[in-house]
């Protein structure tokens, strides 16, 4: 009695560690349905191994499945496999017109594989699917299917809980809900990340601020439309700048440690409050925005890369995204440049409020730098 | 039932077609995935290969007897079944034999299970990683068989899915019962690593160690335990940063050469001192075994081996299916893939702190930080290092962190 609760003791234990580091190596069964063109086409892969639980196909016991062995039981495999599924729509149940038939390779080892014509009574596409294969023995056991829609592609999959699956259509996500997620990601983005904000107020100021001409001649539209341009050439330059680096590491073209870039970010807002007062980065505000916004462009870019995993639309996730970043940046215009552009007027404003501003935010900047150099 | 069943290896040694072709997708589809690659899912399969020879072996299946597929209403008979199962998935690293024993204890009803079939569901969650289920089972043994054998080895699944999970307190405090209901070098271990974890890992090892050669003098330890000890000597001498910890392993791997856990740890030890050729011996015919598989990967990568590249296509081709399932049990191996193989620091991160929320060993915690480091991600390295100071942790394998 002792030598066998030790025995089982330490089978646990060992095993219970073991656990934590090994549990799902090797691969747990899965098979493999891809249906396309309507779907019409069937392709489905069920692993030897898994079969062999269903069909005697190792007719010699040598534990070895030899391509012999295999052709002779391709009669039982090909109706236990069709057995499992069940094609329907409205008009019954369809039929399954053998095409090829073969093995093939998956990352565990070979599997049989065929391919199929589904045939509806009324000729048209199945509407569902009903699998019920090896779910008897592997209560683990998974169909994982891929649904082609012109070229879109939907993946599921099937196990014991869930055995149909409507094929339609209609419940694919649609380009334009991904679309409108990040549209709103973005605009959300935008709002929240205060960096960016900062920048951009730092980038208008000097829009707003009234040159000493303007007001002895008070010439208000003229210097409201020179302005209203000067912003729009500012704003222009920071999008396109940030649209390029944010297309370019969205898609996995140019990759760079996001820790600098984040650094790279809070160092541009101090040097652009530096420039106002101190042009060092020279006059041009619209060149400074386009190349800060390059590298901007790439922080926009890993918050998009940490919401994207999963989802298959990366170009329509990147264009709402990045719309979305631009309506948060025209809605803060709206609101912010009458705001300035009123205030800049006012001589308290000019000579009390931007300095204390452009120093504030130049310390805010410093401040972040230190924190986010990845000197740890 | 103390042998280990004999791993069946080398399943992907015969068909050495295209490691990873391109998906057949046309035009924008194709783009779509082959641009976001970190887990766009190749979901295009291979061409059927229709021409194959007679004589070709083109499987081989492993020794599932029929009979652990017949229905039975003895407890007994079920117990033992579920048992070799579990067995079975640990020394092969194979989840298929995991799903068989879920079947088959699916097949009884709560209410009937018995306090055996408890505690071996219980095992069976904790290895599908759903330790609250596998907890409140152990919890309800504890609080209500008078079953001691069962109770005994509730107690020891308990403590060890609390210090796996990183929960100390409550490691300690099952330890500490199971010191008193089972008194010897498994209470022992078990104590010891908790201490390990929570103060110096020196001294736990120091103490263990004495009271192992002392059990050892009084009379011959019987070996399960004393392989236990070693097993356990071995991760705190790891943790200490003390070279015997290789000592420790290859003790016991030299006694069942089948305990993968300890075989990756002696592969990841190896792998940390660069002595990548120690490292491909290890893992040779391990290629199946996932956290085997990425640790060869990586030693092959960094020696400029020639075989890295169709290994490391194999198992971006093996995660992506796992990702099309789904589950990703095996979450570690695939950040640790993602982050020293393919260079992609930010999936790794969220992987690596994935894991972490429900696994907390020394291997899932510096994976967490170097993957935060890598990605430069200072919130969560943060949160990862406050908790390690909190239970006031040190290990000799991420000094990058800093008490």
């Amino acid at each position: 009695m002792r030598i066998t609760i030790r025995i089982w003791l330490a089978l646990t234990t060992i095993a219970l560690m073991s656990a934590s580091g090994m549990a799902a190596a090797h691969k747990a069964s899965d098979s493999f349905l891809y249906l396309n063109s309507g779907p019409t086409e069937l392709r489905m892969d069920v692993a030897l191994r898994d079969l062999a639980l269903l069909v005697s196909i190792d007719s010699n016991g040598d534990n070895e499945i030899s391509g012999q062995e295999l052709r002779q039981a391709r009669p039982e495999i090909t109706r236990t496999i069709e057995s499992a599924l069940t094609f329907s729509n409205s008009s019954g149940n369809c039929g399954l017109a053998g095409k090829t038939w073969g093995i093939s390779e998956h990352s565990d080892g070979v599997y049989s594989a065929a391919r199929y014509a589904i045939r509806c009574p009324d000729d048209e596409p199945p509407e569902a699917l009903e699998y019920d294969l090896l779910f008897g023995q592997d209560a683990l056991h998974r169909g994982l299917v891929s649904l082609d829609y012109n070229g879109q592609t939907r993946l599921a999959v099937l196990g014991p809980d869930s055995r149909t699956l409507d094929l339609a259509d209609k419940d694919t996500p649609s380009y334009f809900s991904v679309f409108k997620t990040f549209v709103y990601e973005g605009v959300i983005h935008l709002l929240i990340g205060l960096d960016h904000i900062l920048f951009l107020l730092v980038l208008i100021i000097p829009a707003t601020l009234s040159t000493h001409k303007d007001l002895t001649h008070g010439v208000q539209s003229k210097a409201l439309r020179g302005r209203l341009l000067e912003l729009t050439g500012i704003v222009t330059a920071f999008t396109v700048a940030h649209s390029i680096t944010l297309a370019l590491a969205a898609l996995d073209i140019v990759s760079l440690p996001i820790a600098w870039v984040e650094t790279v970010i809070a160092l541009s807002i101090g040097l652009a409050a530096l420039n106002v007062a101190w042009p060092v980065l020279g006059h041009k505000t619209w060149k400074l925005a386009f190349g800060f916004g390059l590298v901007h462009g790439f922080g926009f870019a890993s918050v998009l890369g940490d919401l994207t995993s999963g989802v298959s639309d990366l170009a329509v996730a990147l264009a709402g995204f990045n719309l979305g970043v631009e309506l948060g940046q025209l809605a803060l215009l709206v609101v912010g440049f009458p705001v300035l552009y009123y205030l800049g007027k006012n001589r308290i404003y000019q000579e009390g409020a931007v300095p204390v501003m452009l120093a504030g935010i130049g310390a805010i900047s410093l401040f972040w730098v230190v924190q986010r150099a990845p000197l740890f | 039932m103390t042998s280990f069943n004999k791993t069946p290896r080398g399943r992907f040694s015969r068909f050495l077609g295209p490691v990873f072709s391109l998906p057949a997708l046309r035009g924008r589809t194709f783009w779509l995935i082959a641009i976001f690659a970190p887990f766009q899912i190749q979901a295009a399969p291979d061409a059927i290969i229709t021409e194959f020879r007679d004589d070709e072996i083109l499987t081989k299946l492993p020794n599932t007897a029929t009979e652990i597929f017949r229905e039975t209403d003895s407890p007994k008979e079920a117990g033992d079944r579920l048992q070799m199962l579990i067995t079975q998935a640990r020394a092969s690293g194979d989840p298929r034999y995991l799903g068989y024993a879920q079947t088959l204890i699916n097949r009884w009803p709560d209410e009937q299970l018995t306090e055996r079939l408890r505690v071996l569901r219980a095992t069976l969650r904790q290895s599908l990683h759903q330790f609250d289920s596998a907890r409140a089972d152990l919890e309800q043994v504890l609080s209500s068989s008078s079953d001691n054998q069962q109770r005994i080895q509730a107690r020891l699944t308990l403590a060890n899915l609390e210090l796996v999970q990183g929960r100390y307190t409550e490691a300690g405090r099952n330890c500490q019962a199971l010191q008193s209901d089972y008194p010897g070098l498994i209470a022992k271990s078990c104590l010891a690593s908790v201490q390990a974890r929570t103060a110096d890992p020196q001294k736990a090892y120091r103490n263990l160690a004495q009271q192992l050669a002392e059990a050892t003098g009084r009379q011959p330890a019987d070996s399960t335990s004393r392989l236990w000890t070693e097993g356990t000597l071995g991760d705190i001498a790891a943790q200490a940063g003390l070279p015997e910890a290789e000592l420790h392993w290859r003790r016991v791997l030299q006694a069942s050469p089948s305990d993968l856990y300890i075989r990756a740890q002696l592969a990841d030890w190896h792998l940390e001192q660069d002595q990548f050729e120690r490292v491909l011996t290890l893992t040779l015919g391990f290629e199946a075994v996932d956290t085997l598989a990425v640790i060869r990967a990586i030693a092959m990568k960094r020696s400029g081996h020639p075989g890295s590249d169709e290994l490391i296509g194999r198992l971006r081709q093996r995660f992506e299916e796992a990702r099309w399932r789904g589950t990703l049990l095996h979450a570690r191996d695939v950040a640790r893939f993602l982050l020293d193989v393919e260079n992609q620091p930010h999936d790794a991160l969220r992987l690596a702190i994935e894991n972490w929320e429900s696994q907390r060993e020394p291997l899932d915690t510096r994976l967490s930080l170097r993957a935060a480091l890598a990605s430069g991600d200072r919130a969560q390295h943060q949160r990862v290092s406050e908790w390690l100071s909190q239970q006031g942790q040190i290990d000799a394998r991420y000094p990058e962190f800093k008490q």
